[in-house]
């Protein structure tokens, strides 16, 4: 037993290929694809919400809008692209969970998911909130620390398929 | 590194059953790309596992740059989105980084090509993603001779002539489609 089975028991992964999402996903020749086509494309738009946002925080673009109208603007986008990877990612990690429950990058990809939704909701909201200083160094630091984080959420996954058959699986 | 993507293996061994086959005749595109999958830097890059890994994560950081850049132009000039800010403003701050996600995108998708010229040339999903980056380039074209010219009469409007605002549709659909082949390549 490794530290991941610990995290996520066979039992409950087996469970999860079970289900009906799962099972579904599984054992179709399309269903997977259109989730992982539909997957790029949230991330597309997620990454371009935060990045343009992140880019004002450094002062490198957008410099006639305030980082916190720009955070405002945009928000709408990031929830429905964030929501929409969730709608997407969740049915993929049920269709092969056994699989995922013995590939490290899965759960770096967990780790650091958790970490940039923690930057986003703590450091990053107080940076472009209203009437936050403009070019701070504060504001420069959770722009750095969210590029950072959401750049290796994205490199994890993409690292996933990369992991595929260590341990076997 | 012990590292190995079982999907991709399969790929290549499929790749290479394709290259038995001797082309009927000689100077036929089919077999200058059954020439160029055979180039020891086609070979390597493909057999690779680090490398194609790597540019491979390029080319999708590339995406996130320059599409994530360029849907807030398309979705101003089509009025979804940055409605209160003048357009201009938002087409000079963002073509930077657009323009510089585009040529990382370019360069690892070269490389790409480079490393499984076969692969792509026998996959109906990315002739239509070459059509569609064709059509992208004349939809910007279209934009860059006809609507960048006009554009600073209606800076501060809302809602855009229909010029501005088709390209920014065909701009969106276009990319949503060229994504859509890039991840399909992979399958079919």
């Amino acid at each position: 037993m490794n530290l991941q089975h610990l995290l996520l028991p066979l039992s409950f992964s087996q469970w999860c290929e079970r289900s009906l999402l799962g099972h579904s996903v599984k054992y179709s020749r399309w269903e997977f694809a259109i989730l992982e086509t539909f997957h790029i494309i949230g991330i597309t738009v997620l990454l371009g919400s935060t990045l343009v946002v992140d880019l004002r925080l450094l002062g490198f673009s957008m410099r006639q809008i305030s980082a916190a109208q720009l955070a405002r603007e945009f928000a709408p986008w990031s929830w429905a692209a964030l929501s929409f990877m969730f709608v997407t990612g969740i049915p993929m990690f049920l269709s092969e969970a056994v699989r995922m429950s013995l590939n490290s990058a899965f759960l770096f990809k967990m780790i650091l998911l958790c970490l940039a939704l923690l930057i986003h909701f703590t450091i990053r909201r107080r940076a472009t909130r209203p009437g936050a200083k403009e070019n701070a160094g504060f504001g420069k630091l959770a722009a750095c620390l969210s590029l950072m984080s959401w750049l290796s959420v994205a490199l994890a996954g993409r690292a996933i398929a990369f992991f595929m058959t260590l341990n076997g699986a | 590194m012990g590292l190995l993507n079982e999907r991709r293996h399969r790929e290549k061994a499929q790749t290479r059953e394709q290259i038995g086959g001797n082309p009927k005749t000689k100077m036929s595109p089919l077999h200058f790309v059954q020439w160029l999958n055979e180039t020891p830097w086609s070979v390597f890059l493909r057999e690779s596992d680090w490398p194609f890994a790597v540019i491979e994560t390029v080319h999708i950081l590339g995406l996130g740059l320059s599409v994530g850049t360029i849907m807030w132009v398309d979705l101003r000039l089509v009025g979804l989105a940055m409605r209160r800010h003048r357009t201009s403003d938002v087409i000079s701050q963002l073509e930077p980084w657009a323009i510089g996600g585009f040529i990382v995108m370019i360069i690892s998708g070269a490389l790409l090509l480079s490393a499984e010229p076969l692969k792509c040339y026998t996959r109906l999903s990315f002739r239509l993603k070459v059509v569609m980056l064709i059509l992208a380039g004349l939809n910007f074209l279209y934009f860059d001779t006809r609507v960048r010219p006009s554009l600073t009469s209606y800076d501060e409007a809302v809602t855009l002539p229909w010029r501005a605002r088709m390209v920014g549709y065909l701009s969106l659909a276009l990319w949503l489609g060229i994504i859509f082949c890039g991840r399909w390549m992979a399958y079919f």
